[in-house]
């Protein structure tokens, strides 16, 4: 948050790189209240040894993965209990490298307010091709489902950004949402580490994949 | 589930249901029971006291099952189970002393040991969470009634014990609005205009608000909201999180009314002194409010305005940025927050957020029907926190309450993410020049007065009345010197600073007398603050023929043609170009024009709704002249307004000459950069006047150029 201000921040990464040898993405989770971004977090992060979380530790969403051979960390941060709290939000997303924007295919009203989520995530960022995935959650329940897959695809191509449905209750695409997400985020990195040194930006192809269950 | 755990009671024969689990590390001093049924918990409270009455070894277990117990079971439930285990002392207390009778007056009686430890629990109860008995109509029966059974028994020891007349009152807790409080001391002399306001006092009456609204959300709310994700119904909630927000974006607004970068950077040296004084007071709720608004992006790139920020102020400003970053799960805040002693207000934000993952995380109860009490002790650190507030008597400050009422009413006004957003882009226009990446991220579109993003609804009619009412006394009370109900129109032009962006002062001084009235100042609060709602945002456009030169409201310029030149609201009456209706900001006014009015009728021969565009644009033009003359200014752009004044008048004399310099300024326009040509297309955001409003922007202009070149 408010990584504008902070310039020492960065100090003190470069800092942690001597222990921690890793690569650190950090990821936003956004959407409206009780879509399931918690429960998404909790499932990447945890598993089944949830026992185990305590929710004010400094690590506590933070994980060491591999990521296509590598070893990298994700942070996650997760807005749950902040959505109304609409004035801080916009330095949430300043902080953030990748997003997943979270609704409930069971609740066409959190299918709506991604679509303020995303302009307000590319106003903050400035950037149309942040990394972003599309998220429709609770794919388990598909008798209550309210927003079709069509629809929620015709939205993901118009951003050129991915769609994946998810359930956090039966771990479906959980694990995929977040590598697809660290990938984007990594080669989004690798791209503006060429650009500092000075080679042409190649000019991003955009991407109109859709995964479902 | 850790299956294992079962094996926890060995006693049991295999078909008994498992009533207790134990905690192999427990999380607190005492707390060793990993999930029990209600009873067993009620049972392990009362055996966490001593023959004295003292806990054994300080255990942490009966303040964590007290301030608990509502996440499973009500109150009036929690006192019956002691009163229950009370009666059935007899059979399920073995007394090992040799001819014991079992009365109180038997010495080492262990059912009359037992007896006195359930109402040492109980006192504990009453003693530490006295809120739970002065809400709670039918645990305060139930805990009368046990009261009426011990003393029958003829354990007047007891009785004293579980006594509830020391329960302190809790009445302010049902009352929805920030009021006055008995216990205010003195009634401090302050200035309640905001240039004139002490960095010190802005935080001390924010801290007062803030105190206010905080402590009484109640623990059920707390709950509620962990377990709804949702505001719904949580109106105590809803107004402290209102508040938060109205700070926020109260501080952007104030920033971004004024027009130089240096008039700006000040503005935010003020609120970064504030920030100051609020860290000092420990309230960190506040705190991040603020610095929440100064780092918001709608500031954060405000280039100009940044570098005229001392570097003392940008280095206090990156200290808690750090101090309130979420970096590391907020790490930073929660060592120094868990450090600071004695008052201090927590970032409400970050605890719900706690409270939501370990809702989510672990289920309420486990193995069938036991309670997690692993889980309740994990939440009791963040609601032993969140609810601490609530016994603190006073905070340290003292308010004025006049102040309070100013303030607390700024802070009401809403404005979106979107239209702050805008108006920063008004301020200083995005520079074409930077890097590719910066292409703007969405068309620039009209600015769309969005539902509450958030969820949290604007105050209704009502509370927005009852606090223009409290506000319009305070001033009165403050600037009417000589008491006669009017205060001149320079008083109430310095108040009105401290509301950025609310409407003209078309409704203002009616009668046109050069005083105000109380009537008047509240008419005129009360329909800003309408303004403010997005429902009078809708114009309703025609298409229309004009019989005399008429000028688009949007983009300044002439309706051209001789019939069907342009398109007019038959609300509110403006008139805007076809291409340019659907991007005028300013707000539909008809309605509340309308209403005011005819109440103004009343007391003054107010003009009609129809005339009135015009009868208020020409007051607000003469304003501006009069301000004008004063500062930066061209000439020609004097001379066009003062004519279109006249003109707009029903002057026709000039009709010729308006058209000519009309011409000559949209020139003027057509030079000027691309900067002009944003700056020009988000005029009208800020909702005023727009023609006063192109006049500020010019002033703006010029001195940008100036300073630029
Ligand atoms: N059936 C089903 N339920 C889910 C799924 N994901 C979450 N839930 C449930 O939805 C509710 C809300 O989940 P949270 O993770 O707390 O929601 P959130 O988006 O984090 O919202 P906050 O409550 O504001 O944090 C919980 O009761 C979850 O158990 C899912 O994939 N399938
Ligand atoms: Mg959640
Ligand atoms: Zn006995
Ligand atoms: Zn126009
Ligand atoms: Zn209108």
């Amino acid at each position: 948050m408010f990584s504008c201000w902070t310039r020492r921040q960065k100090a003190n990464m470069s800092k942690a790189k001597a222990t921690q040898p890793q690569v650190i993405h950090k990821v936003i989770m956004v959407g409206s209240g009780g879509v399931g971004k918690s429960a998404l977090t909790l499932q990447f992060m945890y598993d089944e040894f949830v026992e185990d979380y305590e929710p004010t530790k400094a690590d506590s969403y933070r994980k060491k993965v591999v990521l296509d051979g590598e070893e990298v960390q994700i942070d996650i941060l997760d807005t749950a209990g902040q959505e109304d709290y609409a004035a801080i939000r916009d330095n949430y997303f300043r902080s953030g490298e990748g997003f997943l924007c979270v609704f409930s295919i069971t609740e066409q009203e959190s299918f709506q307010a991604t679509a303020d989520f995303r302009e307000q995530i590319l106003r903050v960022k400035n950037d149309d091709n942040i990394p972003f995935l599309l998220v429709g959650n609770k794919a388990d329940l598909e008798e209550k489902r309210q927003v079709t897959v069509d629809e929620a695809q015709q939205r993901a191509q118009q951003w050129s950004v991915p769609y994946v449905e998810t359930s956090a209750k039966t771990r479906a695409n959980v694990d995929k949402v977040f590598y697809d997400l660290m990938r984007e985020i990594r080669s989004r990195k690798m791209e503006a580490t060429r650009q500092s040194n000075g080679k042409p930006k190649k000019k991003k192809e955009k991407r109109r994949k859709c995964t479902l269950l | 589930m850790p299956a294992q755990e079962g094996e926890d009671a060995p006693l049991l024969p295999p078909d008994t249901p498992l009533k207790i689990m134990e905690e192999e590390k427990p999380l607190l001093p005492g707390v060793t029971v990993r999930a029990a049924t209600p009873e067993r918990l009620v049972h392990l409270c009362v055996e966490s006291f001593g023959d004295d009455g003292d806990l054994i070894d300080d255990s942490e277990y009966p303040s964590v099952l007290f301030l608990m117990h509502k996440w499973f079971m009500t109150s009036e439930e929690l006192g019956k189970a002691f009163v229950d285990i009370y009666q059935s002392c007899d059979e399920t207390i073995l007394c090992t002393k040799p001819g014991c009778i079992h009365l109180h007056s038997n010495k080492g009686c262990e059912i009359q040991a037992y007896k006195a430890k359930i109402c040492y629990a109980v006192r504990y109860w009453i003693t530490n969470f006295p809120v739970h008995f002065d809400l709670d109509t039918h645990l305060k029966s139930v805990i009368r009634k046990f009261g009426t059974l011990v003393n029958s028994e003829g354990n007047h020891m007891f009785k004293e014990l579980i006594d509830l007349s020391k329960v302190p009152s809790y009445d302010w807790m049902r009352n929805m609005s920030v009021r006055p409080g008995n216990s205010m001391r003195h009634n401090r002399k302050v200035s309640l205009v905001f240039n004139h306001l002490e960095p010190l006092e802005l935080a001390e009456h924010l801290t007062w608000l803030e105190y206010k609204a905080f402590r009484r959300i109640n623990f059920t709310d707390f709950k509620n909201y962990a377990m709804t994700a949702s505001l719904k119904d949580n109106p105590k909630l809803e107004r402290s999180i209102a508040l938060f927000n109205g700070l926020s974006q109260w501080i952007q607004c104030m920033v971004l009314s004024k027009t130089t970068p240096q008039q700006r950077a000040d503005v935010i040296v003020k609120f970064v002194n504030v920030a100051k004084k609020l860290r000092t007071l420990k309230n960190f709720n506040t705190l991040m409010s603020v610095v929440g608004g100064l780092t918001h992006s709608a500031l954060a790139r405000l280039a100009k305005t940044n570098a005229c920020i001392p570097s003392e102020t940008q280095k206090t400003m990156m200290e808690y940025t750090e101090l309130l970053s979420s970096n590391n799960n907020f790490s930073n805040y929660r060592k120094v927050f868990n450090q600071c002693p004695g008052f201090k207000i927590p970032i409400l934000g970050v605890h719900l957020k706690d409270l939501i993952l370990l809702h989510t995380a672990l289920p309420d109860r486990v193995e069938g029907n036991l309670i997690n009490f692993r889980k309740m002790a994990q939440l009791s650190q963040t609601l032993k926190e969140l609810t601490k507030l609530q016994n603190h008597e006073a905070p340290p400050v003292c308010a004025n309450m006049d102040l309070v009422n100013t303030l607390r009413l700024s802070l009401d006004l809403h404005y979106t993410e979107d239209e702050i957003y805008e108006l920063s882009l008004a301020r200083e226009p995005r520079n074409s020049l930077s890097s590719v990446s910066e292409t703007p991220s969405t068309p620039t579109k009209p600015v769309v007065f969005a539902d509450w993003l958030a969820g949290v609804s604007p105050p209704d009619p009502n509370t927005i009345n009852k606090h223009v009412h409290d506000m319009v006394e305070a001033v009165f009370k403050n600037y009417d010197h000589d008491k006669d109900g009017f205060i001149s129109h320079a008083e109430f032009e310095a108040i009105a600073g401290n509301f950025p962006f609310i409407d003209s002062f078309c409704v203002l001084d009616a009668d046109q007398d050069g005083m105000i009235s109380k009537a008047e100042m509240k008419t005129y609060f009360f329909t800003a603050n309408c303004h403010a709602l997005r429902n009078s945002f809708k114009h309703d456009f025609h298409e229309y023929t004009y019989f005399k030169p008429t000028f688009c409201i949007h983009c300044t310029g002439l309706l051209w043609g001789l019939i069907k030149q342009g398109w007019k609201c038959k609300d509110c009456g403006i008139n805007a170009h076809k291409h340019c209706k659907d991007l005028v900001v300013m707000e539909c006014r008809s309605k509340q024009h309308a209403a005011c009015n005819r109440r103004l009728d009343s007391v003054s021969n107010g003009p009609s709704p129809h005339q009135d565009l015009t009868y208020s644009s020409k007051r607000k033009m003469s304003q501006r002249q009069k301000r004008n003359r004063v500062h930066v200014g061209t000439q020609t752009e004097e001379a066009y307004f003062t004519d279109l004044s006249r003109h707009i008048n029903g002057n026709w004399g000039i009709r010729d000459k308006l058209i000519a310099e009309n011409k000559q300024l949209k020139e003027k326009l057509e030079q000027s950069n691309e900067q002009n040509i944003m700056l020009k297309s988000h005029l009208g955001v800020i909702r005023k006047n727009t023609i006063a409003f192109i006049l500020e922007q010019m002033d703006a202009l010029n001195i940008q150029r100036d300073t630029e070149v």
